[in-house]
């Protein structure tokens, strides 16, 4: 019952919090070449249409990853994951590897010069390089 | 079936194995339809395609429940293999399992992809996801264009390209194989055996939510054991129409194409996809050409979509000529010319896919099937034909995992 109450109250001001900390910024390995990109070329990555990056993706049932795909492909998780499902089970790409928070795809993108995140703008620090913030 | 059991054994393993061997390479997955259908009728059977049992006025959950479960093991940075099986009533009135794809993918360099193995025939628009309920808008493929090409599978290798000229992604592919396969030959009640050498090219763009795709695909269609066909071109033989036999056969093997222009839209909440495609002999055989269309749209609100559809096959000409003075009706003329008849039929449909919970859609649908000529796609109608509407309503459970 506590623990129900804490997580009520949790969630109550993530969502009171929403409009300020609402900023997600797209990040790459300081080792990327690159130096900004579109939210069309960032999606392109996310959603299957190219291999030249690859993504890491947040938990399937986090609120930034919904906000993300909104924001830059204007689809919800089940348009997402609907068209991931035709990729992945006609052998064309494998869903993008999810890691557990902002934290862990930072370390994921830090890690590898071909990798693309997105956090919380508040995770940034000077292990990865912001190519795009999504307002 | 021997693979089948094989695939099943290695996905069970991999299955088991997949906690110790979790080191990040191995992905499992899957998908599956949980479906239950009727139609207003019991003088004929409606049938996605190929299929041995059909929907009359009891419900069956056969005719749209599949389950397919896929394993990918990453071998290293260029090199990846996949097997997929599928279990879903096809050929058999039972539920059987098939490999459905199995092949080793080699990454050339970011925009180049090469397959080994086993991959499905690519030849209309949603070929390769067809069994995939939750990736698709419609319940099912519309029949009139998929059972133009009841192959499934090639045995073989492909290579794809993609490349991105600014906003336009543009993909290239072509394969080459023998498909095997089986169809059910509903006149009988028998399945007949086929193999056919297979190749074909495709040609897709994608600009923001619009997508258009070209393919075409030729194949050798071989089948030595398609009973009534033999049975008739056997009797020509006898008579004296050996070459009539002969050019309506498959035993020696006869080239068909298939040529498809298709298109999708997920723009502003509407959701269109439509596709026209042609099969056309490209030598004397039985297999009338056929040309097929099919328009779908949709409006989704929240995540709510309707949509509904129209569908149509055509009867588009014939690859063998009779000889002359051979009777165009009575005991021999009528069955040689009903053999080269297409079975034409037109749908409407309407439908609604809810995307009610995380990986689950629930999709109910309404077709108004209108056979004209050999009672359409239907299966097991009267002699006589049948050309009366029938309605299928059906509901379906997709998901993803």
């Amino acid at each position: 019952m506590h623990k129900l109450m804490t997580s009520l109250l949790l969630s109550a001001l993530a969502m009171a919090a929403l409009p300020a900390s609402a900023e997600i910024v797209v990040i790459v390995s300081q080792k990327n070449p690159a130096t900004r990109m579109f939210s069309e070329q960032a999606s392109q990555f996310f959603l299957g249409k190219s291999n030249l990056f690859t993504p890491a993706d947040q938990p399937e049932s986090s609120h930034i990853r919904a906000e993300f795909y909104q924001k830059i492909a204007d689809k919800d998780p089940a348009q997402v994951k609907a068209l991931w499902s035709k990729l992945v089970f006609t052998g064309k790409a494998t869903a993008p590897k999810e890691y557990a928070n902002s934290a862990e795809v930072k370390k994921a993108v830090a890690a590898d010069p071909k990798a693309i995140g997105y956090i919380d703008k508040a995770a940034v620090d000077d292990t990865v390089k912001v190519i795009l913030t999504l307002p | 079936m021997n693979k089948t059991l094989l695939a099943a054994a290695l996905f069970a393993a991999m299955q088991a194995q997949a906690g110790t061997l979790d080191d990040g390479n191995l992905s499992l997955s899957g998908f599956g339809t949980l479906g239950v259908a009727k139609s207003n009728t019991d003088q004929a059977q409606f049938t996605r395609y190929n299929q041995a049992e059909g929907v009359a006025d009891q419900a069956k959950i056969g005719l749209d429940s599949n389950l397919g479960l896929q394993a990918t093991y990453k071998i290293n940075d260029w090199l990846s293999g996949t097997a997929q099986i599928l279990t879903r009533k096809n050929t058999s009135p039972t539920f059987t399992t098939d490999l459905t794809w199995a092949f080793l993918k080699a990454r050339v360099n970011d925009e180049t992809n090469v397959r080994v193995g086993r991959v499905v025939l690519p030849a209309f628009l949603i070929s390769e996801y067809q069994n995939v309920g939750y990736a698709n808008t419609m319940m099912r493929p519309p029949v009139e264009m998929y059972a133009q090409a009841p192959i499934e599978a090639v045995d073989g290798a492909d290579v794809t390209y993609q490349h991105a000229f600014g906003d336009l992604n543009f993909t290239t592919s072509g394969y080459a194989g023998v498909s095997r396969g089986k169809l059910f030959v509903p006149a009988a009640g028998t399945v007949a055996t086929y193999r056919a050498p297979s190749a074909g090219l495709i040609v897709g763009g994608e600009y923001g939510p619009f997508s258009v795709r070209l393919a075409h695909a030729r194949i050798k269609m071989t089948s030595n054991d398609l009973g009534p066909v033999n049975t008739l071109t056997g009797t020509l033989a006898k008579i004296g129409f050996a070459q009539l036999g002969s050019d309506l056969s498959l035993i020696q093997g006869k080239k068909i194409a298939f040529t498809s222009l298709g298109g999708t839209m997920d723009w502003n909440n509407l959701v269109a996809q439509a596709e026209v495609a042609m099969r056309v002999a490209k030598e004397p055989v039985y297999v009338p050409d056929t040309t097929s269309w099919y328009l779908m749209a949709g409006y989704r609100i929240g995540k709510v979509l309707p949509y509904f559809a129209h569908a149509a096959v055509h009867d588009a000409g014939h690859s063998v000529t009779l000889p002359a003075g051979f009777p165009t009706s009575g005991a021999l003329g009528t069955p040689v010319a009903s053999l080269m008849e297409a079975a034409e039929q037109k749908n409407n449909l309407i439908g609604v896919r809810w995307d009610f919970a995380k990986s689950m859609a629930l999709k109910v649908q309404v077709d108004r099937v209108q056979p004209k000529t050999k009672a359409g796609t239907l299966i097991f109608a009267p002699a006589a034909g049948y050309s009366n509407t029938v309605t299928v309503v059906g509901a379906a459970l997709d998901f993803v995992f």
